[in-house]
């Protein structure tokens, strides 16, 4: 499936951890331990923003593969 | 899997016929190779599928990565320029790395990968060079760039490897620590070590907490990244002066647990790869597993199909990993 853009509101709920998800991909899973930490320390809409740009950049750059697909889907439905 | 144990004429004669190989050897092996299409790390540790677990520094580890991809480049980067790894990744493709372990590269590449612009936008994968334990402190490690001759103990060595349109590359790990049921331990500065931990909001002597506790520093500590369960090795205890160390860095904010006794590796690896993995050997193209894995459950003489390749003295899956064994799949999409 195609990937929801950065304004879903999914993306914000993800790294400020309203919602989580078992996710499969390496990368997105040691970014969002780090990412969710961040936010928990400041929850700055700046910061929401900048994390959540770079949870997208990675689903975006690697969206080919196999288990990020799978993750989309786990997320997005 | 494209990784074989071979003697040096072998892979002189690869390297002669333009093969694209990862190598792993001891200093002097690797340097009576010819110059070719090829970067390599020193450690003399390996898995093999005939062996198991192995040493030898007459024998090298090549890793054939010719079929795989669509063209290669070979980048050096020092400790400020690493910073780049990630955004100069081929945008289709793969990046391996190889860092000199005790390096100030390995160091800051521990502490400061995972801010990295674009981190975990391309695939980062590789290990820290080595040494044979009798020779800690007599040899250092070291990186060899095939294509110049470079032998370089202070820098990291990254092959840029292009896939065909077809091809996708991931990156697993295989992890046999879990948390244990332990008291959560944070820290309170990023370091590789530490004097003082948070036990449950409370400021302890890490030191004396790990001897009053009788913790078993065979076993790492566990973060759990959101489900991807990363280690961080003990390095020392030193109760005397109060100092815990560690072969990576602990991060401040992140809840660490002492791991779960694995009382028998290999078993355990072979029940975890039946339950998790759906791993298809043919799939893989590179592996690796931690120096610590084969010392403390001694894989030497023991097979952790189907994964071979070198052992070493940290292992890269984006950031620095302990012992944690970490493959490359390419697959079809």
């Amino acid at each position: 499936m195609d990937l929801p853009s950065k304004t879903h509101r999914t993306w914000q709920d993800i790294v400020t951890g309203k919602k989580t998800f078992q996710l499969k991909f390496l990368a997105s899973k040691i970014l969002l331990g780090r990412l969710t930490r961040s936010v928990s320390e400041n929850p700055s809409p700046d910061n929401i923003k900048a994390c959540v740009d770079q949870l997208y950049a990675v689903f975006e750059k690697n969206a080919k593969i196999p288990t990020v697909q799978e993750d989309i889907t786990t997320i997005f439905g | 899997m494209k990784q074989n144990i071979c003697s040096i004429a072998d892979v002189t004669r690869m390297i002669g016929s333009g093969r694209t190989l990862l190598l792993a050897g001891d200093e002097d092996a690797l340097r009576q190779l010819p110059k070719g299409d090829w970067i390599a790390g020193t450690i003399p540790y390996f898995i093999s599928s005939e062996k198991g677990g192995m040493v030898s520094q007459e024998l090298i580890c090549a890793t054939d990565i010719s079929e795989a991809v669509a063209g290669v480049e070979i980048v050096n980067y020092d400790q400020n320029s690493l910073a780049r790894v990630y955004s100069e990744g081929p945008a289709h493709g793969f990046s391996f790395i190889i860092i000199p372990a005790t390096s100030k590269t390995h160091l800051s590449f521990a502490l400061n990968a995972p801010n990295y612009k674009d981190f975990g936008v391309r695939p980062l994968i590789g290990w820290i060079s080595g040494v044979h334990l009798n020779d800690l402190g007599k040899k250092t490690p070291k990186v060899f760039n095939g294509r110049t001759g470079e032998v370089l103990e202070e820098g990291a060595l990254v092959m840029q490897a292009t896939l065909p349109e077809n091809k996708v590359a991931e990156i697993g790990i295989v992890n046999l620590f879990e948390q244990g049921d332990g008291d959560i331990l944070t820290f309170t500065s990023d370091d590789f070590a530490a004097t003082d931990v948070m036990v449950s909001g409370e400021k302890r002597s890490f030191a004396k907490y790990i001897v009053e506790n009788k913790l078993d520093t065979k076993l790492p500590l566990v973060a759990d990244y959101y489900g991807a369960l990363v280690n961080i090795s003990f390095q020392e205890v030193n109760e005397a002066e109060g100092v815990v160390k560690f072969y990576a860095p602990v991060f401040s904010g992140i809840r660490y647990k002492h791991a779960k006794v694995v009382p028998d590796y290999v078993k355990t690896f072979e029940e975890r790869l039946c339950s998790e993995c759906s791993i298809e050997s043919d799939r893989v193209l590179f592996s690796c597993n931690c120096i610590l894995n084969y010392l403390y459950s001694e894989l030497e003489g023991k097979k952790t199909d189907p994964f071979v390749g070198p052992v070493t003295f940290g292992e890269i899956a984006y950031q620095l990993l302990n012992q944690t064994l970490v493959y490359l799949e390419i697959s079809d999409f």
